[in-house]
């Protein structure tokens, strides 16, 4: 295994479509304790670039361990995942790293932006820890893509100075700092009011939009799942591709504890 | 525009580690209390070795000054005959063997051994000495004493007496003149321009006028005369029976003693052989300072090990973002081991001004002892500046190993795990 497998073979385009960044074939995956936990049971996935991909699920189905797997963050207990054409199970710790910082640009619930940092410098952290410095090129761009998520102006506030749907916005530019070729975001408006998480949706869709780079998102917002362009349904850790129509009347369906609540 | 703290970095720090370096500085500056508790606990661990050194080696230093400055450093006499059995008896067999009672043994070449001793490297002063026991008196009463004899000038270079004179002189003694210390005086009830009569264990006798009298608050001093009247008091011509010789370093006399032993037919004595329980004592003094040093240095260790190991804790979560940011474990692990370096940096700085500063003003004079004489330090401090440089790299040394657990704990984190 060696960190110079980390270098994509080609952008695997066919017929015609938009190249695969990401592809499992019977991706499997088991928490191994005192009891062991199946959570994923054969996944067959293929994530093309440009494309706006939402993963929904009842809660423990999967979707943050597939996320994690996906990013290079966890290993399938079996199965082959990969990234831009890089078998991640080729890789050491240090390819991994790699992996993560060249291809794949994280979102998560939480902003997790550095508080020591400013919003510029929380933004170009991705590029600072690939090459110990951002070129001027690249402060240039990443400050253009934070006057395009309307934070312009607030390029040297620090995180508790910004509002969460501020700070969200900058986490989605330091996603894209290193122009990956994919973006995973779990749950990433699942902490902010519905307006703010509007928001965000609409910056993460123009970037897709924009830019070309594939956006996983995990969400339990029907609404924001509807505007992707396609639904990925996690049930009992197998995972199924669903029209928008199927995924609104399940939506629409009450839940079991909807069912159980007493009528007022 | 870049910010200028950035660019103070891009100028002092190798591209490869400006991400490591610039968020260990922010992790500090931004550490509060955490960062204060880690310097302080640095800082105090260099001010006790500094302290501790300063003082213990400043106490080592005043009693080795107190215990040799009055003495001969190296003593060459002749030495004593060896008892030996007869070898013209067939199958001699001896029950017990008699040492001879001690008499003066004569040097009869002092002229060529004093200037060959001069010679010698670790030698400062030489004085040629006729020493021996005798009797002082005045009327009845004879009062057993041990008679010096040499030229004044060169003895109060080695064993000064002027310097603890109560009253009188002793340097351009005159022929006829004594020097005694204040227990003989007072035994004689004599005091300086009186004269007294001193008979020597070869029963020669003389009277002296009293030129002088010292104090050296060691109990029973010597009484000093000219060589001249040493020589003729017993009976040794122009010869004298020991050498006193200064030393330039105190504790290399053994070797100086070797030298002297391997170019002469003479013992030679260094003072290390017959003070070696003080000088044990003052090696164990040095070897307790060592040791002090040594365990603060430990316990600060185990202070900093323990707040960057909560520190590592408290980021567990940003090492986490750090690795789904494609940070690698040695990145991460360097963040902490520079946060450490600098801790150890700033705490040994602090630790060496505060420590040398609490050392010097411990050394300051409080007030005088007697009313005229040069007032007393309230400690006999010695600060030593390689001891501060030792401490101080000790301290960072310590503290880098300190921190290498955290930081390698923090880098074996699963960002899995610390951001569920």
């Amino acid at each position: 295994m060696s960190s110079t497998a980390n270098t994509p073979t080609n952008d695997r385009q066919t017929n015609g479509k938009p190249p695969i960044v990401i592809e499992t074939r019977g991706l499997k995956k088991t928490y191994v304790g005192k009891i062991n936990v199946p959570v994923l049971f054969g996944l067959d996935i293929e994530i093309r670039a440009r494309e706006f991909v939402a993963i929904v699920g009842q809660s423990g189905s999967g979707k943050s361990t597939l996320l994690n797997i996906l990013g290079a963050l966890d290993v399938p207990t079996e199965g082959t995942v990969l990234v831009n054409g890089i078998d991640i199970s080729t890789l050491d710790e240090d390819g991994l790293a790699r992996l993560r910082s060249d291809q794949v640009g994280f979102i998560f619930q939480a902003h997790y932006l550095l508080d020591e940092f400013t919003c510029l410098e929380n933004a170009l952290m991705p590029i600072t820890i690939r090459h110990g410095e951002a070129s001027d090129e690249d402060r240039e761009r990443v400050l253009k893509l934070l006057e395009r998520v309307g934070l312009g102006d607030q390029t040297n506030k620090h995180p508790d100075e910004m509002s969460g749907g501020q700070n969200q916005r900058c986490a989605i530019v330091r996603a894209l700092a290193n122009q990956p070729k994919i973006v995973l975001a779990d749950e990433p408006t699942g902490n902010l009011d519905s307006r703010s998480g509007a928001e965000v949706f609409e910056m993460m869709r123009e970037m897709n939009r924009l830019s070309g780079v594939a956006f996983v998102m995990i969400t339990h917002d029907d609404r924001l799942a509807q505007a992707a362009d396609r639904i990925l349904l996690i049930e009992d850790g197998k995972i199924a591709e669903i029209t928008k129509d199927e995924h609104k009347r399940k939506a629409d369906r009450p839940t079991p504890a909807e069912l159980n609540e007493p009528s007022i | 525009m870049k910010p200028f703290g950035d660019i103070v970095i891009s100028a002092l720090v190798p591209k490869a580690y400006r991400f490591e370096f610039r968020l260990a500085l922010r992790h500090l500056l931004s550490g509060g209390l955490q960062t204060v508790l880690t310097v302080s606990a640095v800082a105090t661990g260099v001010i006790i070795v500094i302290f501790i050194t300063s003082l213990i080696f400043g106490l080592q230093n005043m009693m080795s000054v107190l215990l040799t400055e009055s003495i001969p450093h190296v003593t060459v006499q002749v030495e004593d005959p060896k008892p030996k059995t007869l070898d013209t008896v067939e199958n001699p067999v001896s029950s017990r063997i008699e040492v001879s009672a001690s008499r003066l043994k004569f040097i009869d070449n002092w002229n060529e051994v004093v200037t060959m001793l001069r010679g010698l490297p670790n030698v400062s002063d030489v004085a040629a000495v006729v020493n021996g026991q005798g009797f002082a008196s005045k009327g009845a009463n004879p009062i057993g004493v041990s008679v010096v004899g040499a030229d004044p000038e060169l003895l109060d270079v080695i064993t000064p007496i002027t310097r603890d004179l109560v009253s009188g002189r002793y340097k351009s003694l005159n022929s006829d003149e004594i020097v005694i210390d204040t227990e003989l005086a007072k035994d004689l009830n004599v005091t300086v321009g009186e004269r007294i009569r001193l008979t020597s264990s070869s029963n020669q006798a003389d009277s002296f006028t009293i030129a002088g009298i010292y104090n050296r608050g060691q109990g029973r001093g010597s009484a000093y005369v000219t060589l001249r009247n040493a020589q003729s008091l017993f009976g040794l011509g122009t010869s004298v029976n020991i050498i006193y010789i200064k030393a330039n370093d105190i504790y290399a006399v053994d070797e100086l003693a070797n030298t002297i032993m391997a170019l002469t037919r003479y013992e030679a004595r260094p003072w290390t052989r017959d003070y070696s329980r003080n000088l044990t004592n003052m090696q164990m003094m040095g070897v307790s300072a060592y040791l002090i040093s040594a365990f603060s240095l430990i316990a600060s260790a185990f202070a900093i090990a323990s707040v960057l190991i909560v520190s590592v804790l408290q980021k567990s979560t940003q090492i986490g973002i750090l690795k789904s940011m494609g940070a690698r474990q040695s990145q991460i692990s360097t963040v902490f081991v520079f946060q450490g370096l600098g801790v150890a940096i700033i705490g040994s700085s602090v630790g060496a001004v505060v420590g040398t500063l609490i050392a010097y003003l411990i050394s300051l004079p409080t007030r005088a002892a007697v009313a005229g004489q040069e007032p007393l330090a309230l400690f006999p401090v010695k600060i030593i500046p390689l001891y501060i440089g030792l401490a101080m790299l000790a301290a960072i040394i310590t503290t880098v190993i300190a921190a290498v657990m955290p930081a390698r704990r923090a880098a074996k984190l699963n960002p899995v795990d610390v951001m569920r």
